[in-house]
């Protein structure tokens, strides 16, 4: 902007001498204060005139980061190649129904089956079938 | 072309560092004069320091990419917009403060023992009567209705010619004249004539 174009009267020319001797004489704590604030404002400044493409700077980071999620959940979420899966706990159930938890539950049968001796058990149960046709 | 890119990003660099030298050059230039005005509009020290404050982020957030010739009218008009602003809040609460049974002096700044006390060093009677003159015509321009007193500033202080005056006032330039004239008669009714 340009100086004042109109010839300034002597009350004014006096007043704007006074105004600038006032100015001079602002104290050290606030000019220390303006000048906080004026480097406030022109660092608010070049924050909003960053490119838009600084915003980027991060994306290798965030990229090698997102991908090693992504491995991992898709791993976790597989089921290991070559492995048999899992019976149905549903079906088995219904086919072997409460004599499997008996058996599990009888230390007796335990024993039994540590001991087993198949060829006697074989003979044993022949002979009750043979018993039950000839009672028939 | 990693040489032209490395050109490119220079370049921007160097644009960026030079806006933000020219934005800060020109807020060195004017946030002396400003705390002056808003100190006589609002007469307190950290109220004043708050709208040049205040006015300065505004203009760097808002209108930094502007052609720097502008800044000044922009700069000022945000400024007296914030001074507006902070006087009807001051008006509102001083009528919440009035009906208020009991009030007390809390708000009262304390006074600095260390400025407050004598300077050490001589005062001199010409340096005397400089401030008692500064002192009276601080006190007329305090005493100016608001638009008076901003056009007496902008133009006695700041510099501003009537145009850019009027763009910061937000007036027309014939007003300006106006507020100027009645300000200069009111001042000179008061002070007479100022010595220095």
């Amino acid at each position: 902007m340009s100086p004042l174009p109109e010839p300034l009267t002597e009350f004014e020319r006096n007043a704007r001498t006074l105004l600038e001797e006032s100015v001079r004489r602002i104290d050290g704590r606030t000019r220390s204060r303006l000048n906080q604030a004026r480097q406030a404002a022109v660092t608010a400044a070049a924050a909003r005139r960053a490119p838009w493409w600084r915003g980027f700077t991060l994306m290798p980071a965030a990229g090698a980061a997102t991908a090693a999620l992504l491995v991992a959940v898709v791993l976790w979420q597989r089921q290991p190649a070559g492995e048999l899966p899992l019976p149905d706990v549903a079906r088995v159930s219904a086919e072997h129904p409460v004599e499997d938890l008996d058996l599990l539950a009888d230390s007796d049968a335990m024993e039994l089956i540590e001991n087993w001796d198949g060829s006697f058990y074989e003979w044993a149960a022949a002979q009750n079938d043979a018993s039950g046709e000839s009672n028939s | 072309m990693p040489a032209a890119l490395h050109g490119d990003v220079d370049l921007t660099d160097s644009s960026d560092q030079t806006r933000s030298r020219a934005l800060n050059q020109f807020l060195a230039g004017v946030e002396l004069k400003a705390f002056k005005i808003a100190q006589a509009g609002l007469r307190h020290e950290d109220d004043a320091h708050d709208a040049v404050q205040d006015a300065m982020l505004q203009l760097a957030r808002a209108y930094a990419d502007r052609p720097p010739e502008e800044w000044r009218p922009l700069f000022y008009r945000i400024l007296e917009n914030r001074i507006r602003d902070m006087q009807r809040r001051r008006t509102v609460r001083g009528r919440v403060i009035a009906w208020l049974p009991f009030r007390g002096d809390e708000d009262e700044d304390e006074l600095d023992p260390i400025a407050q006390a004598p300077s050490p060093e001589p005062q001199p009677a010409q340096r005397l009567e400089l401030e008692q003159a500064i002192g009276a015509l601080e006190r007329a321009l305090g005493e100016l209705p608001r638009r008076q007193q901003q056009a007496f500033l902008l133009r006695a202080l700041e510099g501003l010619d009537v145009a850019a005056t009027a763009l910061a006032m937000g007036c027309s330039q014939g007003s300006v004249k106006t507020h100027y004239f009645r300000a200069v008669q009111a001042l000179r009714a008061q002070l007479g004539d100022l010595y220095v």
